[in-house]
C-alpha cells in the first residue's frame, strides 16, 4: 500500500497525469481502494429526524465493522440527491461504501435496489477474503431505502388520519 | 526388533498388573470431566461436545487395547512412534520414556493440552507456567540434533501450544473457540443490523476518533473494558444454560468492543 501511495505522489510530482497500469500484486489494496482510502468521497452525515432522509445502519460482526449509509430523497421524484457515509472498518469496507454513496446519487431509489455487491468488489478489485464489505454496502443500501419508505409510510398514515380527523 | 516385541510385552505385562488402579484413576478423571464440565450435561450415550467425546473414545479404546493386551490396539495417537510405549496420559505431545515429540493430534483439543476442563470460565489458572513447561519439552530448538521427522512434529506441536495459549488467554478468542467445539462457527459474511448496539458502537468510534488525548482514550478503553467483562460474563452463563442463541449474541458484541479497544490501541 506503501508503494501505491508513494508512486500516486511522485505521480502528482511530476505534474504528469500516466495512466497506471493496475498491477495486481497479491496482498496490497487495489489503487481504487487507496484512492477512496485517500480521498474518501461523501463522508458526513445528515439529520437523522429529516424526512427526507434514508437511514442505513449495518454491522458486520465477524469483525467487528459498522458502517453508516444515508440518503436524501427528492420528495417528488423519488431521486436520489445526494449521499453521505460514515464506515468504521477496514480500508475495502470504507471504500464499498464511499463508491456506494458515489453509484447511489442521481439515480431513482428502485434502481439502486439493484445495485449489487459483485459490482462494487469488481470496481475495486476486492480479493475473495473481503467480498463481505461490499455485502455490507449493499446492505446499507438496501436498509437505507427501507428507512426512507418507512419513514414515508408513518408520514402518510399520519397525513392520512390527520386529513380524516380535520374531515369529522 | 525382538527386544523391541519383549520391551512391549513386558511393558503391557507390567501396565496389566497396574490395571485395577490406573483403570479406576481414568474413568474417575474422565467422570470429573463429564459432570463437572458445563458443556457435558447430557448424558454420555447421546452425542456430547465434541471434544469430551474424542476423549471418550480414545479412553475405550485405552481400555480395550489394556483388556486384549495380546492384540494391543495400534493406535498411533496413543502410542509413541519412536519407542511405542502406550501413552497413559492425556495430552500425549511428548513420550515419557524417550522424550521424543509426538505428532500432533487434532482430538485433543486446547483445554486438553492445559490440562483444564472444557469450561469457558478459567480465570486463575496458571496458563503461563504450564506453557513454558511444554515449551521446555517441544520447543523446536531442542530437537536440533534429532531427526527431520521429530523436527516437523516439534514445529507443529509447539504451534499449537502457542496457538492454544494464546486462545485460551484472551477472553473473546476463548469465546469463539468454545463456540467453536460446540459446532457453531461465527459467520464472517453475515450483516446484521441491530440498531441499537450499532448506534452505540458508532458513537463510540466517533468518540475515539474525537479524542483529544491520551487520557481520554484511557477511559474508553476502561468502558470497552468493563463492557467485555460484562459481556463475558453473559456469554459464560449463556454457555452454561446451553444457550447458544444467547452465546453467539454475546460474542458479537464483545467482538464490537474488542474492535474499538484494538483501535485506542493503535491510537495511543
Amino acid at each position: 500500500m506503501l508503494r501505491f501511495v508513494t508512486k500516486k505522489a511522485l505521480g502528482l510530482a511530476s505534474a504528469e497525469a500516466p495512466i497506471r497500469p493496475i498491477q495486481i500484486l497479491p496482498r496490497l489494496y487495489h489503487e481504487r481502494v487507496v484512492e477512496h482510502y485517500n480521498n474518501p468521497r461523501n463522508v458526513g452525515s445528515f439529520d437523522k429526524n429529516d424526512p427526507s432522509v434514508g437511514t442505513g445502519l449495518v454491522g458486520a460482526p465477524a469483525c467487528g465493522d459498522v458502517m453508516k449509509l444515508q440518503i436524501k430523497v427528492d420528495e417528488e421524484t423519488g431521486k436520489i440527491v445526494d449521499a453521505r457515509f460514515k464506515t468504521f472498518g477496514c480500508g475495502s469496507a470504507i471504500a464499498s461504501s464511499s463508491v456506494a454513496t458515489e453509484w447511489v446519487k442521481g439515480k431513482q431509489m428502485e434502481e439502486v435496489l439493484s445495485i449489487k455487491n459483485t459490482e462494487i468488489a469488481k470496481h475495486l478489485s476486492l480479493p475473495p477474503v473481503k467480498l463481505h464489505c461490499s455485502m455490507l454496502a449493499e446492505d446499507a443500501i438496501k436498509a437505507a431505502v427501507k428507512d426512507y419508505e418507512a419513514k414515508r409510510a408513518k408520514v402518510n398514515g399520519n397525513w392520512d388520519a390527520s386529513v380524516r380527523a380535520a374531515d369529522a | 526388533m525382538w527386544r523391541r516385541k519383549l520391551l512391549s510385552l513386558l511393558s503391557n505385562d507390567l501396565l496389566r498388573r497396574f490395571r485395577p488402579a490406573s483403570i479406576s484413576g481414568l474413568p474417575l478423571r474422565f467422570y470429573s470431566k463429564l459432570h463437572s464440565s458445563p458443556l457435558c450435561i447430557r448424558d454420555e450415550t447421546s452425542r456430547p461436545c465434541g471434544g469430551a467425546r474424542c476423549d471418550f473414545l480414545e479412553s475405550l479404546q485405552f481400555i480395550s487395547s489394556r483388556s486384549y493386551s495380546s492384540h494391543p490396539v495400534e493406535n498411533s495417537a496413543t502410542r509413541c512412534w519412536n519407542c511405542d510405549y502406550l501413552a497413559r496420559s492425556s495430552p500425549f505431545l511428548v513420550c515419557e520414556t524417550c522424550r521424543s515429540v509426538q505428532p500432533v493430534d487434532d482430538s485433543v483439543d486446547y483445554f486438553n493440552i492445559f490440562g483444564l476442563e472444557k469450561n469457558y470460565e478459567i480465570d486463575g489458572n496458571n496458563l503461563e507456567g504450564k506453557y513454558k513447561d511444554w515449551q521446555k519439552k517441544l520447543h523446536p530448538d531442542l530437537v536440533h540434533t534429532k531427526s527431520e521427522r521429530e523436527k516437523d512434529y516439534a514445529a507443529e506441536q509447539s504451534a499449537r501450544v502457542i496457538d492454544a495459549y494464546r486462545t485460551l488467554g484472551d477472553m473473546l478468542a476463548r469465546a469463539i473457540y468454545v463456540l467453536k467445539l460446540e459446532g457453531v462457527n461465527i459467520d464472517e459474511e453475515e450483516t446484521v443490523s441491530e440498531p441499537e448496539l450499532l448506534t452505540e458502537i458508532l458513537e463510540i468510534r466517533e468518540a475515539v476518533e474525537e479524542a483529544a488525548d491520551a487520557q481520554a482514550l484511557k477511559q474508553i478503553q476502561s468502558q470497552m473494558e468493563d463492557k467485555l467483562r460484562h459481556w463475558s460474563k453473559s456469554f459464560a452463563d449463556a454457555i452454561r444454560c446451553r444457550k447458544l442463541g444467547d452465546a453467539v449474541i454475546s460474542v458479537r458484541r464483545m467482538k464490537y468492543y474488542a474492535r474499538v479497544k484494538e483501535e485506542i490501541f493503535k491510537r495511543l
